[in-house]
């Protein structure tokens, strides 16, 4: 489990990150996606109808005990992560649309996340004192909410501070999964030692499976490669710290430890998952983006030579 | 055909002038380039000269009287610690960032030439530049220092400075980006050793940082006169060896208020424009760098302008008033979502250059942005503006506009006569942005500028109304039967026909009619059935007279392009000379 002085810096942090998810946002771009919001809908259909979903069959097929089937649930009806920005910066895909998807499930998070949770977790046969309290979650995210706006404000304020804390914020996404990788499990090895193969398969497969059924999903909903790509790793990389934060404040002692176990292995492996896949979405826009710069766009001193 | 000859110098075109545009040129207002720069930075000393913005946001500001000081500094480095004389030569090879300026800035203030360099180009690309021009100093892009080693033994470069991209930004934007572009993107090469000294931009300026050195600077700037050259423009490497256009103080400077003049009526006192054309080429140098400096804006540049997406922040974050660009620019921002739903609301005008701009293209920016495109010509040799479309008034659709003030402009045939209004002929200017030859090359020097006319190589036609529209190059021209063919006009009756994609036309040698005209055609994949040669010439009859038929049609799956999508028919040409070499 995570001592309290643990479960406090994880507070922190996520403030700072949800700090830099703001910072990463205009007023503008929501109006843009309110006046074009087919690539936002299309990956909020994903994130929210794809991956509770896969959570739930995979808890089911699986044979998930309660303490793991929350845990997992839980994990799939996340919003999405800030990290998901790193990897579509990197692998080329449309920031703008990741960006816009992370910020839109964060705020839709506040009344779906509860809804869904409670849905799933009944149809699994969850309940009693492995229930995640609604109003538990929706506080949460509603406190995250506020450095979300201070980070829209300093962004507009001063480009360079707001670029700082973007970057930072989604740093630390990947810092946060260290920490408790780090922290978690050398205190914890007897523990994953004896853990199932289920388990690890359960965390795994919600992340990588995610991001293909998202991918398929846009893709059969007309969205182009690109937008589909980004669409795919925006719907299986989850926000994986939000969730460790929603367990560590709803249980105690043993049943933490117990629920904790799939979020954290799940926020370990979807960092190795989407960093290969990553590399991968990479080669195939670079290969895309020449052959259709070559076409469109051109800017080099020929071009303006007379 | 002297009956003709008042038609070009009457200047037709001085109607369209209205009470926007001032006739006569004033008379020059500053010694040399040096006299305007340290003018500006003491006249907006306050204000913001210069902006970098890179993609994500991150950006650093030089205000003019900060300016003003970092190039005395450089210019100290130059003649100080370089030992450089005026008149000598210093390459600059920067994209555009808050160096650029410094740099470019210090180079005027010493009484030095600019040799504005491509940052792109190959080594033996720079090698040729830096050895023609014989350059002492080379200012560079960190990115590109590996290509060092190789370049510098070549030639006479006897001291090396180092730019980065993020060159004087805040101290964490700073890191942030050195970081980045070191860890990730790997872009940062390790600095080869060389038998001369290599330096960072920051250690020169700070070294260059003495007391009293503003007086020392301004005495040295104060002997430059105006038919000094100021720099070196390399033109003409993708056609043939690349040749460096003498402009001086006097070209530049005139260019300025030539370009002022046409823009006037558009230009306040505290526009912003934004420069993501790159400055070492003459469109951005003049236009934006100069003639913004001088008016006491504020340029907004864009290190690296691809893909179009890397414009947001800067468009999102600054007042962009002003914007130039070439086609592919304007088109390219028009595909972008958060352009077209937020167009800049304080823009004024957009200016266009390079190559023609693409009807369709102006109109939808009228549409989304509400404001023209006023397409321009100019070339390396003419400092560069030649001609202009009007702001207010008439502009017409697919011309490149009028003179510029105090131009002279005609169209002249083989013989050097003039043409009728309405026909072909070459453009010749003269005017007092017209270059003084090319470096070191008299013979094609020559060739182009004769009783000081300058020949564009550029056919062109003028109406009665003295707009200019270009109908093609001259040494592209088919000579048919003594007819003279456009391969322009072949290649777009061609592409109007659907099965055809893209079309190239170059002439080759005839027995009968001395040259025929030749297409080269790459078929449309998405059309469906068979694409024959019989079907191509059907198509030309009802477009075309009977000379200008191609009288061979070669079918191709692709067409010889530059790396910015440009046909080459020269390619084309030369694998012609080859074949009829051989028979």
């Amino acid at each position: 489990m995570l001592t309290e002085l643990e479960t406090k810096m994880l507070g922190v942090m996520m403030m700072v990150i949800m700090l830099g998810m703001g910072a990463s946002l205009t007023f503008r771009d929501f109006l843009i996606a309110f006046k074009k919001p087919k690539g936002v809908l299309v990956g909020i259909a994903c994130q929210y109808g794809i991956m509770p979903f896969l959570a739930y069959l995979l808890a089911i097929l699986l044979g998930l005990p309660p303490a793991l089937a929350v845990g997992l649930i839980l994990m799939g009806c996340m919003p999405g992560g800030t990290t998901s920005n790193i990897f579509t910066y990197f692998s080329k895909g449309v920031l703008a649309l990741s960006i816009m998807m992370t910020s839109v499930s964060t705020l839709v998070a506040v009344a779906a996340v509860p809804a869904l949770i409670a849905f799933y977790s009944q149809k699994a046969g969850v309940t009693g004192e492995f229930a995640i309290p609604a109003a538990n979650v929706a506080q949460v995210l509603v406190v995250l909410l506020v450095p979300t706006l201070i980070g829209m404000f300093l962004r507009k304020v001063n480009p360079n501070i707001g670029a700082t804390i973007e970057l930072i914020g989604s740093m630390l996404g990947i810092l946060v999964i260290l920490f408790l990788v780090v922290s978690w499990v050398p205190r914890n090895y007897q523990l994953l030692l004896s853990t199932p193969w289920s388990v690890f398969f359960a965390s795994i497969s919600l992340g990588l499976v995610g991001i293909l059924l998202g991918f398929g999903l846009a893709r059969l909903l007309k969205q182009d490669s690109n937008r589909s790509r980004t669409i795919g790793l925006e719907t299986g990389i989850q926000n994986g710290p939000l969730a460790v934060l929603i367990v560590s404040l709803t249980f105690q002692g043993e049943m933490q430890q117990q629920v904790l176990l799939i979020p954290v292995l799940y926020s370990l492996f979807i960092v190795l998952t989407s960093s290969a896949i990553t590399v991968w979405f990479r080669k195939i826009a670079t290969r895309e983006a020449l052959a259709r710069d070559n076409a469109k766009v051109a800017l080099a001193s020929a071009a303006v030579a007379s | 055909m002297a009956a003709n000859l008042p038609t070009y110098d009457a200047k037709p075109w001085e109607a369209a002038y209205g009470t926007a545009i001032e006739k006569q040129l004033p008379v020059p207002r500053y010694l040399n380039l040096a006299h305007l720069v340290h003018s500006a930075c003491e006249r907006y000393a306050k204000k913001i000269a210069f902006t970098a913005v890179v993609p994500n946001g991150m950006n650093g500001s030089l205000s003019y009287a900060k300016l003003g000081e970092l190039s005395d500094a450089f210019a100290v480095y130059l003649r100080d610690g370089c030992k450089l004389q005026p008149g000598d030569r210093v390459a600059v090879q920067l994209p555009n960032g808050l160096a650029y300026p410094v740099v470019a800035f210090g180079v005027f203030k010493a009484g030095c030439v600019l040799v504005n360099t491509n940052p792109l180009y190959t080594p033996s690309e720079m090698a040729h530049q830096f050895k023609d021009s014989g350059a002492k100093v080379l200012v560079i892009v960190d990115m590109f220092a590996d290509k060092l080693a190789e370049v510098v033994p070549r030639t006479d470069i006897k001291h090396v400075v180092l730019a980065s991209v993020s060159e004087m930004f805040p101290a964490v934007p700073n890191l942030i980006v050195r970081g980045v572009q070191k860890v990730w993107s790997k872009v940062l090469p390790p600095i080869p050793a060389l038998a001369i000294p290599v330096q960072r931009l920051g250690a020169v300026l700070q070294a260059g940082q003495v007391d009293g050195s503003a007086k020392k600077v301004r005495a040295w700037w104060q002997t430059v006169q105006p038919q000094d050259v100021v720099a070196l423009q390399y033109t003409g490497g993708t056609t043939g060896v690349s040749k460096g256009a003498m402009l001086t103080h006097a070209n530049m400077l005139a260019n300025v208020d030539q370009v002022l003049a046409m823009g006037r009526s558009h230009m306040g006192e505290d526009e912003c424009v934004l420069t993501a054309l790159p400055l070492y080429h003459i469109f951005a140098f003049t236009a934006n760098f100069l003639c913004f400096l001088d008016i006491g804006g504020r340029n907004i540049l864009i290190p690296s302008p691809r893909p179009v997406q890397n414009l947001q922040r800067a468009v999102e974050n600054y007042p962009i008033t002003w914007i130039t660009g070439v086609n592919t620019l304007f088109n390219g921002l028009m595909n972008e979502e958060w352009f077209t739903a937020f167009p800049p609301k304080h823009l004024k005008a957009a200016i266009a250059g390079g190559t023609a701009l693409h009807h369709a293209v102006a109109e939808r920016w009228q549409i989304i942005t509400g404001t023209r495109i006023a397409e321009g010509f100019g070339l390396t040799e003419c400092s560069p503006v030649v001609t202009f479309n009007p702001l207010s008034g008439t502009a017409k659709p697919d011309s490149i506009g009028i003179p510029v003030p105090g131009t002279e402009v005609r169209l002249v045939d083989d013989m050097g006569e003039l043409v009728p209004v309405g026909a072909p002929g070459e453009l010749i200017v003269r005017g007092p942005q017209t270059m003084q030859g090319y470096w070191n090359r008299p013979t094609d020097t020559a060739a182009v500028l004769k009783d000081g006319w300058l020949y564009t190589g550029d056919v062109a036609v003028m109406d009665a109304q003295g707009y200019f529209k270009i109908v093609d190059r001259k040494k592209d021209l088919v000579l048919v039967s003594g007819f003279n063919v456009y391969p322009n006009e072949i290649e777009d009756a061609l592409t109007k026909m659907g099965a055809v994609l893209e079309a190239a036309v170059v002439g080759v040698p005839d027995a009968k009619s001395g040259e025929a005209v030749r297409a080269y055609v790459v078929k449309n994949p998405d059309f469906a059935g068979e694409l024959t040669k019989e079907a191509v010439l059907a198509h030309c009859k009802t477009l075309l007279t009977d000379y200008k038929i191609p009288k061979s049609i070669v079918f191709r799956d692709e067409l010889p392009k530059s790396p910015v999508g440009k046909i080459l028919r020269k390619d084309l040409k030369s694998e012609v000379k080859a074949e009829f070499n051989k028979k």
